[in-house]
């Protein structure tokens, strides 16, 4: 069951994989790469760069590399044209990013038949001419040490207040929700403490990511305009709980969704993942927050 | 806008050392309510979270209206027994505690009282009305951390108890502990926890001489 599902995961990458081969050219968005193998596009991007090894961007910069190599021995293209066609503004960033990857400069490397082609990644995809890539070695940590409970969580009612810009800055979020509550008699209790991070910091610039701090209540009651109100989907999750700095979070994330889920049995649901805050950020020291991630999982199939 | 952290500000009140060593905690405000029974038993349960919803409420209302912000303290409990045997010799059950989160002098009666209201209509736990404003002084104690279960606290005891021996002082009776870490999921070997043994003032002021030789 496991095997085969890690299998239909590779699958399914090899289908985005080519599809970034064949449109080396063309801006490619993650919603249309999510897209061409039925991901989520909210978890499609850590899944990939878990199995791959590598981010979209990393690995759309060093296939065209790789394409440059070939054109440098095979075609008689100018350097600078090799250069722009790999998405280079200038001969000379084109000659250093290829130095740095394959040790040589590209003319040296376009005259002599013994320069090796580039090794430029340890991950097993590669820039192929006229074929497809038919499957790969996922990227895996060897030692996989994640604690993921599977559990079936109801619709929950959250006030909650959004923000967008870095991560960190979510503070100015907690403040204006926290004091909106307060005074209601909302804090204590079974409120639960939700941050629900739509974007993935690796691929999503620092000024555009989104956030909604969130803290369960009973009922919508009339409050500001700055708290809004609304239910989060309730249904299988996977959680896994990140203990230490909210910066390391991230982290978790990457190992969860690219690891740990693409060697599960389970499939991502097209819900962003939400985060519960177990300790107070103000009064714990960073090594010992405690932070329980959940990721929406999409229901069994009776087969 | 500056924060005022009280467990940074009297770190010196909070100190946890792996030995024991004896400090001198001041007169200071504190949220607190008591009960009797052992630790981890309902009613203490439902009292810390009692105790932390009025400490969060007071806290952000009093934010909301530009009252000043601060750091929520550690969670603080005594412990005593009312016919003063020894603690360790009496069931659990008939245990009295005070739980107690450290608060700038500036919050009022009133932030309490208005906190309970708020909450109680709200549906949360009726104990949030036990809890009180109150200032205590510590005074002199024999400090030491303890790493592990609280089970196993006796083996830290034990020291403080050697040390309070050696250096001729006079324990109250009184067992009060700082939670340093959570509970809920950090694994009991790793569980922080200062303990607290309040010693009779004038056996410190007695023996002072002995204690600083020791600590020089």
């Amino acid at each position: 069951m496991r095997k085969k599902t890690q299998l239909s995961y590779i699958a399914r990458m090899v289908n985005v994989v080519n599809y970034i081969q064949q449109n080396l050219d063309n801006e490619l968005t993650l919603e249309e790469l999510a897209q061409q193998a039925n991901f989520s596009s909210y978890h499609f991007h850590r899944i990939f760069s878990g199995m791959l090894g590598e981010s979209v961007k990393e690995l759309i910069r060093r296939l065209r590399l790789e394409r440059a190599a070939v054109q440098l021995r095979t075609s008689t293209a100018s350097i600078l044209d090799i250069a722009l066609a790999a998405g280079y503004e200038s001969d000379m960033a084109f000659s250093r990013a290829f130095k740095s990857r394959s040790g040589v400069q590209p003319s040296k490397f376009r005259k002599s038949e013994q320069a090796s082609f580039p090794c430029l990644s340890i991950s097993s995809v590669r820039y192929v001419t006229n074929e497809h890539i038919s499957s790969f070695d996922p990227f895996t940590d060897e030692e996989l040490n994640m604690n993921v409970t599977i559990k079936q969580v109801n619709d929950t009612l959250v006030a909650y207040v959004s923000h967008q810009g870095p991560y960190k800055d979510c503070g100015h979020a907690w403040d204006t929700l926290c004091t909106a509550l307060a005074p209601e008699g909302l804090l204590g209790g079974d409120a639960k403490m939700i941050g629900v991070s739509y974007d993935d910091p690796d691929v999503v610039a620092p000024d555009l990511l989104r956030y909604e701090a969130c803290i369960s209540v009973d009922e919508v009651f009339s409050t500001t305009d700055e708290i809004a109100f609304k239910a989060i989907t309730g249904g299988r999750y996977a959680v896994t709980t990140h203990i230490g700095p909210y910066e390391k979070l991230n982290e978790t994330y990457q190992k969860f969704l690219g690891q740990w889920l693409s060697q599960s049995e389970h499939e991502s649901a097209d819900r962003p993942c939400f985060e519960i805050y177990l300790n107070d950020p103000e009064s714990t020291e960073p090594e010992e927050l405690i932070t329980d991630i959940y990721l929406p999982l999409k229901e069994l199939r009776n087969e | 806008m500056n924060k005022v952290d009280l467990f940074k500000l009297h770190k010196a009140d909070y100190i946890a050392p792996k030995k024991p060593q004896i400090c001198y905690v001041a007169n200071a405000h504190y949220l607190a309510i008591d009960g009797v029974g052992g630790p981890a038993e309902d009613n203490f349960n439902d009292a810390v979270a009692a105790l932390y919803a009025i400490a969060y409420t007071v806290k952000m209302t009093r934010k909301k209206h530009n009252l000043g912000d601060y750091v929520i303290c550690k969670l603080e409990a005594r412990y005593w027994s009312i016919n003063e045997e020894c603690l360790s010799k009496q069931d659990k059950s008939k245990w009295h505690w005070q739980l107690m989160i450290r608060t700038p002098s500036q919050v009022e009666i009133s932030d309490i009282k208005q906190a309970a209201m708020a909450l109680t209509t709200k549906g949360k736990t009726n104990s949030v009305n036990k809890v009180k404003l109150i200032e205590y002084e510590f005074s002199h104690c024999i400090q030491m951390l303890h790493v592990g279960s609280y089970e196993e606290e006796n083996r830290t005891i034990e020291q403080m108890q050697a040390f309070a021996t050696a250096h001729q002082l006079t324990a109250t009776g009184e067992h009060c502990e700082i939670y340093i870490s959570d509970p809920r999921r950090i694994p009991p070997e790793r569980l922080k926890t200062i303990l607290r043994m309040p010693v009779q003032s004038s056996s410190v002021v007695k023996n002072i001489a002995s204690i600083n030789k020791l600590t020089e």
